[in-house]
């Protein structure tokens, strides 16, 4: 949306899955093709195409590459920007250019096209994309592991990734998402049950299997529910526990602050830790869940922002919300982006020169600041 | 039409996150950014800021064709993790749109029908029972009727249900008094189809209810739910609706707790939204039927369907009252494994009340997908709790020549009833009636059987 007075170019209707290349394992696409709708048609071809965003029924490949988006998979597969190969972009002067190829290696000039992978429509509208694609694994096995606190949940997944075991996907729900979703789940999740786990692993049945097994067994002693499913129907049920939650959450209080900061995946106990105690000074529930294996947490501050005290405590929980990311290594922003409500707090993370260093690209791009202006960096003072 | 609710807040609610996209069957055919929840909810926004300016400008064609297009049918509403309100908005939206330009001459002459003037939709039917003959003809087996002569809003391919000569009242009146005046009593609402259009559903219900040992009231003074009124954003007359039916809903009450069953999706649905009188509950007829399950799996004696069934899903049954396993345990029990589901059986047919007759194009290219999913499930039969359904899936099969029913699921409940008992052909007693959880409305309906028994 503008931030103030502006056009929206909306380019949902090129949505065009030009060619599908299953020798050199690439699909091209126009910007506006549904991110789930390309999975469906490249897994016709036994092909996946792996960055999986919350948003994926309706989501945009266009804005998935625009905003580099992630997904659960992204432990295993990496986010949107790996599986981009090349981009056709329109500059704001009307100019058109070509950025990368099919090639594997390629190393012709500067990288431009991971130049605009996370550009947030800042520097070029994106008319073509070229992504690479990999092998659809045979198997997928779901388990949803409970456990008795936060900080057993954070020990389970650095003991899983030490012994080499890389699940595809890593989600943790704290005690007030249980807490939301309880009555709305098809199975029991038990009071003593404070935090969860969310896990996949996927490759061919025998390695599935092999590997279920061993996380089954490495956390035995920990672990306090287990559920396990393979067929489709089954794995949707324990997926509704994660995709119930943000309704569910909304619930909760008239509003949530919703930041999605990234940290190391060792340091998440940490932050999960810094956390609480902030929530603790606001007097304001803070309710976390996201993609733990990859360190990318969902924070959300619940408040009810007409009430005057409550909206100050949220103002100042989410900048030490930040601060604390960045202390521990980590980022204002996993797969959101900047955007203009995190301009304000750009600094916390950049310094001076660095941030000098990105206006200076968005300038030779746009000189008259055309394209979404006012997004990502402060107002200059 | 919901009291509580801030059209401000509303629409501050909403993020614009798109979520809407994925399931709006409007969208999905047009790609109209103006034409999805979000979309919409952007302009009645602006709408609502430009009448904060002394000079607020007239509704335009653009925003106004904007709200209209829209199928009440949930899906968005259904699928917004902020839970906003977006029939309710769109609700609201049109009410200004009408109280500013007025009613489409058709559905103001209609409307005031329903109010009760010249005799109402009695009186109409029954004059259109006579005359429909000279502008349309029937078409094979009873399924219809399509036109003649050249008529506004409706085209060579549109297929309506002929209007009978006796309507579901006349019925019932030459019906002999089956049932002794001892047991107790359960009030039918029959909805406008079923009570002028297609009474045999009503008869049908009728004689359900009864065979589980009823005594079936069905009210003359009941009248139109206003849901088709509230849809065209003409509040007065949705309210003038609601009161007389509160008055036939209190009167019912009177005499101790009142159970009204139903057998139209939208009525349902509009029902439960009235401020009900104490001891008076609303149960669509799968509900009613899934809390009698013990007599009725006794009264079928094993006797089951055998052509394949499929099942579409009401968007007010399935989104607008949260039931979806009731229908599916009935038609697991009719017709055990010939039961097969949709592809998509969630998806919105397209007809949206009056919506199917005013933008016939786009309503007939959601129909479409749906009729692929019919043709692709190979199913003889598609079974739908809302007659509005019933109207448009037939309108579909008729216009791809399948050789599909589409029926209520009480028609077939009745059809088996009435069938000779299993013999040697028909298939064993269904056993993959998988009972889903209980839902808690029925639990209060099995009281009521347990009066059944004393009485």
């Amino acid at each position: 949306m503008p931030v103030t007075e502006g056009l929206v170019v909306s380019l949902t209707r090129m949505k065009r899955i030009l060619e599908i290349d299953e020798e050199n394992l690439t699909v091209l696409v126009e910007p506006g093709v549904v991110t789930g709708e390309l999975q469906e048609e490249v897994g016709k071809h036994g092909l996946l195409y792996p960055p999986d965003p919350a948003s994926l029924a309706f989501s945009t490949l266009g804005g998935n590459v625009a905003e580099n988006a992630g997904g659960p998979r992204a432990v295993k597969y990496g986010v949107t920007g790996q599986y981009v190969r090349g981009l056709e972009v329109v500059l704001p002067d009307g100019r058109i250019i070509r950025t990368g190829n099919k090639c594997v290696k390629s190393v012709s000039g500067y990288d431009l096209t991971h130049l605009f992978v996370g550009s947030e429509g800042t520097l070029g509208i994106i008319t073509k994309i070229l992504l690479r694609l990999v092998p659809a694994p045979e198997a997928v096995q779901t388990m949803l592991l409970g456990f008795a606190d936060m900080e057993a949940a954070a020990r389970a997944i650095t003991a899983m990734i030490r012994r080499r075991l890389v699940p595809s996907t890593i989600e943790f729900l704290d005690r007030h998402s249980i807490d939301a979703i309880r009555d709305a789940l098809p199975f029991t999740i038990v009071d003593d049950v404070r935090a969860l786990l969310l896990v996949e692993v996927d490759g061919d049945a025998a390695q599935v299997r092999r590997d279920a097994e061993a996380i089954g067994k490495l956390l035995q002693d920990s672990v306090r529910l287990q559920m396990s499913a393979t067929d489709a129907a089954e794995r949707q049920a324990i997926w509704q526990a994660r995709r119930a939650l943000s309704p569910a959450i909304a619930r909760l209080a008239p509003h949530k602050i919703n930041e999605d900061i990234a940290v190391p995946v060792a340091r998440i106990p940490a932050v999960l830790e810094r956390f609480e105690s902030i929530s603790r000074q606001a007097g304001l529930p803070i309710v976390c869940f996201g993609h733990a294996g990859d360190g990318n947490i969902h924070v959300n501050v619940m408040l009810d922002k007409n009430d005057p005290r409550q909206a100050a405590a949220g103002k100042q929980a989410v900048r030490e919300i930040f601060a604390a990311a960045i202390e521990l290594g980590g980022t204002l922003s996993g797969e959101h982006g900047i955007g203009n409500t995190k301009s304000a707090y750009f600094s916390l993370e950049w310094d001076a020169d660095t941030i000098a260093a990105m206006r200076l690209i968005k300038r030779a791009f746009d000189p008259h600041n055309i394209l979404n202006p006012g997004k990502i960096f402060p107002p200059v003072s | 039409m919901a009291d509580n609710f801030n059209l401000r807040e509303e629409l501050a609610r909403c993020v614009k996150c798109g979520a809407c996209m994925a399931v709006c069957p409007i969208y999905r055919q047009t790609g109209r950014e103006e034409l999805v929840a979000r979309g919409k909810l952007a302009l009645v926004e602006r709408r609502q800021r430009e009448k904060e300016e002394p000079a607020a400008g007239n509704l335009s064609a653009f925003y106004r064709q904007a709200i209209d297009h829209c199928l009440l049918c949930h899906a968005c509403e259904d699928n917004c993790s902020k839970n906003v309100q977006i029939t309710a908005i769109i609700k609201e939206s049109r009410r200004e749109i009408t109280a500013a330009r007025g009613l489409h001459p058709v559905k103001k002459a209609l409307f005031g029908l329903l109010r009760g003037r010249f005799g109402g939709l009695r009186t109409l039917t029954r004059i259109g029972s006579w005359l429909q003959l000279l502008a349309w003809k029937r078409l094979p087996a009873g399924s219809g009727l399509r036109r003649r002569l050249p008529l506004p809003l409706i085209d060579d391919q549109t297929v309506i249900p002929a209007i009978p000569r006796r309507n579901l009242d006349d019925r019932l009146r030459r019906r002999p008094a089956a049932a002794a005046a001892d047991r107790p009593a359960v009030f039918f609402y029959p909805g406008c189809t079923a009570r002028y259009l297609t009474p045999e559903l009503g008869v049908q219900t009728v004689a359900v209810l009864e065979k589980l040992g009823y005594r079936v009231v069905v009210p003359r003074e009941w009248t139109c739910c206003g849901a088709v009124v509230e849809a065209a954003g003409d509040r007065q007359t949705a309210v003038e609706l609601q009161q007389r039916n509160l008055r036939v809903l209190a009167a019912a009450a009177d005499r101790g707790p009142a159970t009204v069953v139903t057998v139209c999706a939208t009525c349902g649905h509009t029902l439960k939204g009235y401020p009900l009188p104490a001891g008076c509950q609303v149960m669509d007829i799968s509900e009613f039927l899934y809390a009698h399950r013990q007599p009725l799996e006794k009264l079928l004696a094993g006797k089951t369907l055998d052509r394949r069934l499929t099942y579409h899903d009401p968007c007010h049954l399935r989104r607008g009252q949260k039931i979806t396993a009731e229908p599916r345990w009935l038609l697991r029990l009719l017709a055990g494994d010939n039961f097969v589901e949709l592809r998509h059986p969630e998806r919105c047919c397209g007809s949206g009340g009056s919506f199917g007759v005013t933008h016939k194009a786009l309503s007939r290219q959601i129909l479409g997908e749906k009729i692929a999913d019919l043709r692709q499930s190979a199913a003889a039969v598609i079974a739908s709790g809302c007659p509005g359904c019933l109207i448009q899936l037939n309108e579909g099969i008729q216009m791809e020549k399948l050789a599909v029913a589409a029926v209520h699921p009480v028609t077939l409940l009745a059809e088996l009833l009435a069938a000779p008992p299993a013999g040697e052909t028909a298939a064993a007693v269904p056993t993959s009636g998988e009972e889903k959880k209980t839902p808690a409305k029925s639990r209060r309906a099995e009281k009521t059987s347990h009066k059944r028994k004393k009485g």
